[in-house]
């Protein structure tokens, strides 16, 4: 009876809600109108979704009976077999749709990639917190913590994954900071993310972004060597980005990454989809054109639309009213887990819950920012709400094992 | 330690949710951007999407002989189309034998239209007979994905070509599209005949129709229930004064020759028949472009595009005398009874021939026995009194030099001198007697077309007046007023009613003594006419005959011209009876001036009987240079 009483129901809550919006949003993409021009299989992503959903609570309730250590005692070995798993993928996995991703298991096809995530949490966070003198504050101890990320990103890369390596990329500073980088290399890490982004959309920016960074990392760090290098890495970033779209790319992928800035010169090619989001979220307008009257969703203009695009769906056809609760059901979810970190005594805790939200928050961002044409599109899920077995299952575990590690977070204070 | 790691964790913690609060701003903000601030350009965006108008063609105009024919209609083309994303690909053997082709070159189709789009629908079987596409229809609940379009082509009943008349349909070029409103690309408009002069009334207004459509361009429905969509409406239906069944008989006439004729009802000018010859087959410019067959009329030396009818250009011969003695007693060179003796051969300056047996010949006989030395005579004094410009003035209101404005395009002025043509022809004043002479027997720089001789032949029968020769007698629409046309007939006010007779008496003498006693008359029907010989420095002569008939109430006047046949007794006059015969008796009588007329070959030779009667009208050494 304790474990109901103390479980942050909150937390319970908004997920049960992300969910919610999702099953409606897939069915409405896939059983509405738009399903006369869909082949059988995606027709039955509801149904396949709802078995995941309900799965799901079974997995969250379950994992609350697990004792909080076995996270930490198990991370390594299971950062073990998700690596072994992955290498295996990349041998024997399962291609679908142009990425090696998958591991076919009886008649369901499972991601790995998305349990690399739980297991690089669990492992990074066990690591920086296993011993007192172990924190990123260390530098060593921060590129030895680099190699937990490293190896993913590698498997990831040769699985033709780069989308997904975009997420361990990016958690790194996230956990890192919390550990304890110093704030300075921490901005230096994110700097080529951020410099690269402006360089692509203008020069003069990129230069303007590099230098602000510098000068803050030099009021930040006062170090002249790491001045020097973030300066160096700002202008290495400017040129490659320029470099690469100029020179090595072919004109269609300069046009792939350029498009969500100007969609209007190939509305044909790579602008399309990104025109066709914007479309349809714009259109929706303040209330939207009701549940499975959308056009852009059932006229079939939307790319993916119950996977990446599904925020679309959630736009065209719930408006503004629709879309801007969503958007405050994830800052909810992101705030609640930040706060419920802040209140964990043991370390590892914390980790582990500032890296759940992390992962979160990227794909968040990546995949708002891809569907409202401010960023190249990066094909990512919406945590909880695109159609997916592995990634929703994943997501939920993560949350399950937030959920876990709060609700016995005295339990755990003790062994410290 | 731990004291200053938890301040050191609350500052990290504050700026995680700094960071990501400021993420959630920007994506809120853009949110706010598309949705609220942007809708506007967002939701037409949308609509645009999914509606596409479409238009909907309106049927074209018939086109109606005199007594309610349809000569014209509009006739269905049925395509089978495929949309191959839905098509199962088991019901191959299946289509192959619907369509009476092999599973293979049915494949093969498919794969094109796979390559085209996987999607949108194309074309699978073009321009499909009706039983193959009543077949389709019949399994259509077995053939997902196949379905069918409808459009119209032009279809020629009848057995009447009349390609000149009718005119051909052909894509809108860039300037039509500048000249005609509601023009879509790719749509057909006349480019000849009737087509073309009245494209405005035939064509309608084509309607609108409103969809809904998906991502693929696959139609879904209609959008709002239709309630935008405008229907289209149809043409006018062109009622024409032509005679089907004389049209008919026309073109058969004139199979195998080149020449042109128009019969027209000298009352009111409206045209019963015009053919040029030759023609072409305008069934084969009706659907899709016969590419091949387009360019081989085109090169075609016989140039069967040129409307010789209402185009060509010849002297007009001997059928000019009767209009040269109207001019001759108004201009009171003559009068009814003036006679003149012909020796054989009019002297001034040189010796102009003629072959016509010496002797007295007063207006009269100088026309049924076609005298040339008389109406030399008659010129000589014409330009030496300086009436060059008035003769040519009169001759103009008979129609000849002038454009009548029929409805028809490609209209020639043809060509009746005076003082400011020969001027700019020879130079000023570089040209004198010798270049005017011929001119009294239609020979030199005359030249006219078988519509102007058709309308100059209808003043005299119709007793002085010009005529306005027009194709269409109204125009009918289902929901639109009829609309007439108003043709108007003007007495030639110079005429007198006198001098007619003895004119009109010349031509009925033509036909029962005269050059066209042979082949033009018709016995009980009193007709009256002139046969002509137009010299051609080119070639063989060209034959022409004049005629109408009955002589005391004209029904029908006509002109004929056969080009390199000889004689026009001989070669136009057989027509022009033949047409008469059936347009008044409605049957042929005479088989064999039928069976004659269909085997006719130009003969090098004239036959005896003939050479006596019939003057080779001024057998000239070529001074004239201008005859074409």
């Amino acid at each position: 009876m304790t474990v109901f009483r103390e479980l942050n129901w909150g937390l319970v809550l908004i997920w049960g809600a992300l969910a919610a919006f999702g099953l409606t949003a897939i069915y409405s993409a896939t059983q509405g109108p738009v399903s006369e021009f869909l082949p059988e299989h995606i027709q039955q992503n509801f149904l396949r979704q709802a078995t995941w959903v309900s799965l799901a609570i079974v997995i969250i309730a379950a994992i609350q009976f697990i004792t909080p250590r076995r996270f930490q005692e198990v991370s390594y070995l299971f950062y073990g077999f998700a690596t072994l798993l992955m290498i295996y993928t990349v041998f024997f996995g399962v291609e679908i749709s142009g990425s090696q991703s998958w591991i076919q298991l009886g008649p369901i096809n499972i991601q790995v990639a998305e349990l690399m995530k739980i297991a690089t949490i669990l492992a990074a966070a066990n690591y920086l917190t296993s011993r007192r003198d172990i924190t990123a504050e260390n530098l060593k101890t921060a590129l030895a913590a680099l190699l937990f990320f490293i190896v993913p990103v590698i498997l990831l890369v040769l699985q033709n994954e780069a989308g997904v390596a975009v997420i361990f990329l990016a958690l790194l500073p996230f956990m890192l900071f919390w550990s304890g980088l110093p704030h300075g290399i921490t901005l230096l890490m994110i700097s080529p993310a951020l410099i690269g982004y402006f360089a692509i959309l203008n020069l003069t920016w990129a230069i303007i972004a590099a230098l602000l960074i510098t000068f803050v990392i030099f009021i930040l760090q006062k170090r002249v060597w790491l001045t020097v290098s973030s300066l160096a890495l700002g202008l290495v970033t400017i040129i490659g980005v320029e470099v690469a779209l100029h020179q090595v790319l072919q004109p269609h992928q300069t046009a792939r990454i350029e498009a969500f800035a100007n969609p209007a010169v190939d509305p044909q090619g790579s602008g399309w989809n990104v025109m066709q989001a914007k479309t349809a979220i714009g259109s929706g307008g303040l209330t939207g054109k009701g549940f499975m009257k959308g056009t852009q969703t059932q006229l079939r203009f939307l790319p993916e639309q119950w996977t990446d695009f599904i925020f679309c769906v959630v736009g065209e056809e719930f408006g503004f009213v629709g879309a801007g609760s969503l958007l405050t059901l994830f800052l909810l979810l992101f705030m609640v887990l930040l706060n419920m970190a802040g209140n964990q005594k043991h370390p590892f805790s914390q980790l582990v819950i500032v890296g759940a939200a992390s992962v979160f928050f990227i794909h968040f961002t990546i995949n708002l920012a891809s569907a409202m044409g401010i960023m190249p599109i990066i094909g990512l899920p919406l945590p909880f709400l695109s159609y997916g077995g592995s990634a929703f299952l994943t997501n939920s575990i993560l949350l399950g094992i937030c959920l876990n590690l709060d609700l016995y977070k005295r339990t755990l204070s003790i062994y410290r | 330690m731990s004291s200053v790691q938890n301040r050191d964790k609350k500052t990290s913690l504050r700026i995680l949710q700094a960071v990501i609060l400021l993420t959630w701003l920007v994506m809120l903000g853009r949110l706010i951007q598309l949705q609220i601030i942007d809708y506007d350009t967002y939701a037409p965006l949308s609509m645009q999407n999914f509606i596409r108008q479409e238009v909907v063609n309106p049927a074209r105009g018939l086109i109606y002989d005199r007594n309610g024919t349809i000569m014209v209609e509009n006739e269905p083309i049925y395509s089978i189309t495929i949309n191959p994303a839905s098509f199962d690909m088991s019901k191959v053997p299946l289509l192959a034998e619907l369509t009476h082709s092999d599973e293979e070159s049915v494949m093969e189709r498919i794969t094109r239209a796979q390559q085209y789009s996987w999607f949108r629908t194309s074309r699978l079987f073009t321009e499909v007979s009706f039983e193959v596409f009543s077949n389709i229809q019949e399994n259509i609940w077995q053939l997902p994905g196949i379905g069918h379009q409808i459009e119209s082509k032009r279809h020629y009943s009848h057995d009447l070509l009349a390609p000149h008349t009718f005119g051909y349909l052909r894509e809108a070029t860039r300037e039509d599209h500048e000249r005609f409103e509601h023009l879509r690309l790719g749509d057909r408009i006349g480019k000849s005949g009737l087509e073309m002069v009245y494209e405005n009334y035939l064509r309608g207004q084509p309607g609108t129709e409103y969809v809904r459509v998906n991502a693929y361009g696959q139609t879904i429905g209609h959008f709002e229930e239709s309630s935008l969509d405008v229907s289209p409406v149809r043409g006018y239906d062109l009622i024409t004064t032509l005679d089907a069944d004389l049209q008919k008989l026309a073109e058969i006439l004139m199979e195998g020759k080149k020449g042109g004729l128009v019969a027209m009802d000298p009352n009111n000018g409206e045209i019963l028949s015009i053919v040029s010859s030759p023609q072409y087959d305008i069934s084969r410019l009706a659907g899709r472009l016969d590419a091949d067959y387009w360019r081989s009329i085109n090169i075609d030396q016989d140039t069967p595009l040129f409307n010789r009818a209402i185009s060509s250009r010849q002297p007009p011969g001997s059928t000019f005398k009767p209009f040269m003695g109207l001019i001759g007693m108004h201009l009171d060179l003559i009068t009814e009874d003036t006679e003149i003796y012909s020796s054989g051969a009019y002297i001034r300056g040189r010796a102009y021939g003629d072959t016509a047996d010496p002797g007295n010949y007063d207006l009269r006989k100088a026309i049924s026995h076609s005298s040339n030395y008389f109406f030399f005579w008659m010129m000589d004094r014409i330009a030496t009194n300086g009436h060059l410009n008035t003769w040519s003035r009169l001759m103009k209101d008979f129609g000849m030099g002038v454009r009548n404005s029929i409805d028809l395009p490609f209209e020639t002025a043809g060509i009746m001198p005076d003082s400011t043509y020969m001027n700019n022809t020879f130079g000023t004043r570089r040209w004198g007697i010798g270049d005017l002479m011929s001119l009294g027997i239609g020979q030199g720089m005359v030249s006219v077309s078988p519509l102007q001789m058709a309308v100059a032949t209808s003043s005299i029968a119709n007793g002085g007046y010009r005529v306005q020769p027009h194709l269409v007698r109204r125009m009918v629409h289902p929901e639109l007023d009829t609309r007439y046309s108003n043709p108007e007939s003007t007495r030639i006010d110079w005429i007198r009613e006198d001098h007619l007779r003895v004119v009109q008496h010349g031509m009925r003498e033509v036909v029962t003594e005269g050059s066209g006693r042979w082949y033009a008359d018709l016995g009980d029907i009193p007709v009256a006419g002139k046969t002509g010989t137009s010299q051609n420095p080119h070639g063989n002569n060209h034959g022409w005959f004049i005629a109408y008939a009955p002589f005391d109430d004209p029904q029908i006047a006509i002109a004929v011209l056969i080009e390199n046949a000889g004689f026009g007794s001989v070669s136009a006059a057989p027509v022009a009876s033949l047409l008469i015969e059936q347009y008044l008796r409605d049957s042929i009588e005479r088989q064999h001036v039928f069976d004659y007329v269909l085997n006719f070959s130009p003969r090098e030779e004239v036959p005896d009987e003939i050479e006596e009667q019939e003057s080779l009208d001024g057998i000239l050494p070529d001074e004239t240079g201008g005859v074409q």
